[in-house]
């Protein structure tokens, strides 16, 4: 009898016992396993296509081709509309990035100190397009947990503009669903959207529409023509690559 | 004339309950009253200067802009750029805040060894920390000019931090919230705000001060003046309380109506209480001067007498407010008249209805009724009206030379006249506000934005040249620190590019460079998103019409050999704006003058059946406004927005006196056979007291505006105040001796 209570207690306290520290873990953990997702293939390329939404509605449309390798290198390149095809932004490790303008036949390493500024246009920050694994940038607490999705508080750490970002996670894929995007006055301005399809083993944002809620103004990003792992070397994120 | 008047006897109860129910119902449409101070509203969108002005801020936010300048020792130290940032953050957050530019946020195209930035000035999370990266940056801001003298002051001891709001906001709130924020954080450098929205705010603080303060300073004096002339309760409490009901209705109907209250219309109550407080005067008089000893009938009689006067000097003035909404080219002047006649013309009908019936209903009458008044004649007679009557008798030319010599004077002042729309004089000197904007001017170039339009390809290369080349033209002004457009960028894009400092002669170069352009927070402040119009930003240093019609001149020229078929070059902007207020001031003044004086002589005329007398009635009116011009002149009184009313207003009260002065003297020409003489003794001893009376409480009212926290409106005061006694002594003067003069040529017989 005594050993049964016993054995009782200990099974008590260890379940109890995971329940806290499940809690704890959880938001570390889903955002890790996001990060895993996200950022688990070694190599992709694809074709991008970027629609710039203003609030009257009215569309704006670029394309590029994109070559990732790994989670810190990148190439951009435009291929619509004429007047900036050939134009080409290759992101390389530690903040490095170079632009090629062809009118000019000249390339240019560009500073992204202002990692809040814009890319090109787009409602994308420099920050945001950041391949940089969130689990590095912020830190998770898990507020929700509702149907489908784990809803996340994330902190910055060190500097940042934003105050803190609301993120819904997939609970059995680990996507991302949502981002909401706070200023450090707590007012909401930006949001965004994923959408993520399944290609080969890979989860892939198939599109992303980012709301600028103070400009009204929204951008879709769409990925199409995806391949994974075909074996891109350093080589293929060299200046004189970007050249090309 | 008798009929009305038993009718208004015979429904006195009636009357009374339905002014009562009417207040009531007015009070309380009052809470709904709410301020408008922007003057910028008031522009009609008919106007091609100020609808591209709007359409300017709409499309680039550039015009609702706000400064705060940053003072301090030395600008360029950590901490410094830490409050300067604090700053920016938090009105960076503020719901309604477009876009804020300062040292700590604002764009940057920098060329270096081994490439291109397009980003910050600073790195605004990762700041100068150190002496040296502290001195580089100082090198580096004064080695610009961007920056030098349009945000950071060259000595380096101030820094101005520029934020715009957006169109639709409630400026008011904003401007509020901003201050109170950026103050709560509680920084050791001085901080000034400036620019149109910290303005209108501390206007409409200011107004509504006003409001609270100066309306029961001006009932205590009206009061107090009623109190000394008539030594009885009911002449104190009958025409405030007529003018407080004329009040509540008119701002009653002013809200129905769906008006706001602007820095204008906010005198409405100041007027009323002045120029209202007039007829219930004029009632009483001639209800305690009648003598009929049957109470009821004495109510009557003394109503006929004074109707048709009281009524012509409602509808004068009623007529001088009116000529506002033909003359006025700012839509508050144009508000300002209508309300202010409708307020008159209901002072009228409760001092001919309300009054007469309050006192029967309550039996009010005189009790002093005994008092033969021809016999004790009041001090005011003794002292002054009948050694009057004696001067006008004995030196009738000398008076009139006298007032030729006066008004020829006043025509020699007016020449010295001074036109002023610049906002920032509204406030007084030790004002906060008006500190700050002196600031501004002498370090930053002022607050008044100036925008050139360029409607063309931004993309261009001919049209970009354009721009720089009129931004090289503009900057040769002494009050242009600075200008900023999208070719500024492009030429250092350009430059950063390795291919020099200068617009590129290729479309594509062009179009590449945009691409790192597109996206920054500065464009849609200075291009347009489909890129076929753009601006150049800047602020002009002065408000002085000479050196804005200086500006404008030059830029006028410059831009007819300038602007193309592809190239359209427009210019806008404050100053422009301010211009055309300017101009329209002087403009309102002639029509409005004209059209109250013409209407005047005309209702004058047609009542009294002869337009000789609505002449004469004129002329003491008229030569009190050149003596007002004169004094304007003389004095230093600009033309503004509030003293630009004077002219017409007093037009209208005015002319009161004469037409009191001159319905008496037929009168009494009547009642003793057109023996001149003694109709013109007479009518000086009996209306005399009234006229006297009147221009005290108008004037003492009127000058209670002293003590306004707008300068304009002090200045309207003191205008107004000097004109009451201006028409008041002509009428009492001037208009004797004109008739007495005129009557030696040829005798005056009334019809």
């Amino acid at each position: 009898m005594k050993r049964k209570i016993t054995i009782a207690l200990l099974v008590a306290l260890m379940v109890s016992g995971n329940i806290f520290t499940a809690k704890a873990q959880d938001a570390n953990d889903i955002l890790k396993k996001m990060d895993n997702v996200m950022y688990s293939p070694k190599d992709m390329t694809g074709k991008n296509k970027i629609i710039l939404i203003d609030k009257t509605g009215k569309e704006e449309m670029r394309e590029a081709t994109i070559q990732q390798k790994g989670n810190n290198k990148r190439m951009f390149r435009f291929t619509s509309p004429a007047s900036q095809a050939g134009i080409a932004v290759l992101s390389l490790p530690d903040d490095v990035m170079y632009l090629y303008l062809p009118a000019f036949g000249k390339e240019r390493r560009i500073a992204t100190s202002a990692k809040n500024q814009n890319f090109a246009g787009t409602d994308f920050s420099y920050d945001d397009m950041e391949s940089k694994p969130f689990a590095e940038k912020y830190t998770p607490k898990l507020i929700k947990e509702e149907g489908d999705i784990y809803t996340l508080e994330l902190t910055p750490i060190g500097k940042s503009e934003y105050s803190k970002v609301i993120m819904g996670v997939h609970k059995t894929n680990y996507f991302p669903v949502s981002t909401e995007i706070y200023d450090k006055g707590n007012n909401k301005v930006k949001q965004a959207k994923y959408t993520f399809k399944k290609v080969g083993i890979y989860w892939n944002a198939e599109e992303i529409e980012m709301t600028d809620l103070k400009k009204n103004h929204k951008t879709k990003m769409q990925m199409s023509e995806i391949k994974y792992d075909s074996g891109l070397s350093d080589d293929d994120f060299t200046v004189r690559k970007l050249k090309q | 004339m008798e009929k009305l008047a038993k009718a208004i006897i015979k429904f006195r109860w009636l009357i009374v309950i339905t002014v009562l129910v009417l207040t009531i119902f007015f009070g309380y449409q009052m809470r709904n009253l709410t301020i408008n101070s922007d003057i910028f509203s008031s522009l009609p969108d008919s106007d091609p200067a100020a609808s591209l002005y709007k359409q300017i801020g709409e499309e680039f936010g550039g015009n609702n802009m706000g400064l705060i300048v940053l003072e301090t020792k030395n600008i360029y130290t950590k901490e410094v750029l830490e409050n300067i940032q604090q700053i920016t953050d938090t009105l960076r957050v503020i719901q309604g805040v477009s876009t804020v530019t300062s040292l700590t946020n604002i764009i940057d195209i920098k060329s270096t060894e081994e490439g291109i930035e397009v980003g910050k000035l600073v790195d605004e999370y990762n700041l100068p920390q150190t002496q040296e990266e502290l001195d580089s940056l100082k090198k580096y801001i004064l080695s610009k000019d961007l920056y030098k003298g349009s945000i950071v002051s060259e000595d380096g001891t101030s820094t101005v931090i520029v934020f715009t709001l957006f169109q639709d906001v409630d400026n008011k709130s904003v401007a509020n919230e901003i201050r109170t924020k950026v103050l709560a954080l509680n920084l050791p450098e001085t901080l000034h705000f400036g620019g149109m929205p910290m303005m209108l705010d501390d206007i409409s603080n200011l107004i509504l001060s006003d409001i609270v303060w100066l309306i029961p300073i001006v009932f205590i004096i009206i009061a107090l003046v009623l109190f000394l002339s008539f030594r009885s309760l009911k002449g104190v409490v009958l025409p405030l309380m007529n003018t407080g009901i004329a009040i509540i209705w008119t701002l009653g109907i002013l809200v129905m109506a769906g008006y706001e209250l602007t820095i204008i219309s906010n005198i409405i109550p100041v007027v009323l209480l002045a120029v209202g407080s007039a007829y219930t005067i004029h009632v009483l008089n001639s209800i305690n001067q009648n003598k009929i000893a049957d109470k009821k009938q004495a109510l009557i009689s003394a109503l006929v007498y004074i109707i048709i006067p009281v009524f012509l000097a409602a509808a004068t003035t009623a007529i001088g407010f009116l000529s506002f909404i033909f003359g006025s080219y700012l839509t508050m002047i144009r508000d300002f008249g209508i309300f202010t006649a409708i307020g008159t013309v209901i002072a009228l009908i409760l001092s001919i209805f309300f009054v007469p019936a309050l006192i029967s209903a309550f039996s009010m009458y005189n009790k002093t009724l005994e008092t033969d008044q021809e016999e004790n004649p009041g001090i005011l007679s003794r002292l002054i009206l009948k050694p009057l009557v004696t001067l006008l008798f004995k030196h009738p030319k000398y008076i009139f030379t006298t007032w030729i010599v006066f008004i020829a004077l006043s025509i020699g002042g007016t020449f010295l006249i001074k036109i002023s729309v610049n906002i920032a004089d509204y406030f007084k000197k030790d004002n906060e506000t008006r500190i700050s904007e002196d600031i501004l001017q002498q370090k930053f170039g002022g607050s008044a934005p100036i925008f050139v339009l360029f409607e063309g390809d931004m993309q261009s290369p001919e049209v970009l040249e354009t721009m720089i080349r009129t931004e090289k033209f503009m900057k040769e002004d002494t009050f242009i620190n600075f200008t900023q457009s999208v070719a500024d960028l492009v030429e250092q894009m350009n430059d950063a590019m390795g291919e020099g400092k200068k617009i590129p002669d290729e479309r594509a170069k062009i179009e590449q460079l945009w691409f790192l352009l597109d996206g920054q927070d500065i464009m849609p402040q200075i291009v347009s998103e489909n890129l076929d119009r753009g601006i150049i930003q800047s602020r002009f240093g002065s408000s002085k019409s000479e050196d804005i019609n200086k500006y404008l001149e030059k830029m006028n020229s410059f831009i007819q050999e300038n602007s193309t078929e592809e190239c359209k070059i427009t210019l806008t902007g404050m100053t422009s704006v301010y211009i055309k207020i300017n101009d329209s001031l002087v403009n309102s003044l002639y029509s409005s003058l004209t059209i109250a004086v013409i209407l005047v002589i005309l209702i004058v005329g047609v009542i009294l059946k002869s337009l000789s007398k609505g002449l004469y009635a004129a002329v003491p009116i008229i030569a009190t406004i050149f003596l007002l011009f004169g004094c304007m002149g003389v004095f230093g009184i600009p033309l503004d927005i509030a003293t630009v009313l004077v002219g017409s207003i007093v037009l209208g009260i005015g002319v009161d006196y004469s037409i009191h002065v001159i319905s008496g003297f037929n009168y009494y020409m009547k009642e003793n056979s057109n023996d001149l003489a003694l109709a013109i003794e007479k009518t000086i001893l009996s209306s005399g007291k009234a006229v006297i009376i009147n221009v005290l409480s108008v004037a003492a009212g009127f000058l209670v505006l002293i003590f306004s926290q707008l300068v304009p409106l002090q200045h309207f005061g003191i205008l107004i105040a000097i004109c009451m006694i201006g028409s008041g002594t002509g009428a009492l003067t001037l208009l004797p001796v004109i008739l007495i003069l005129v009557n030696r040529k040829r005798k005056i017989i009334a019809k």
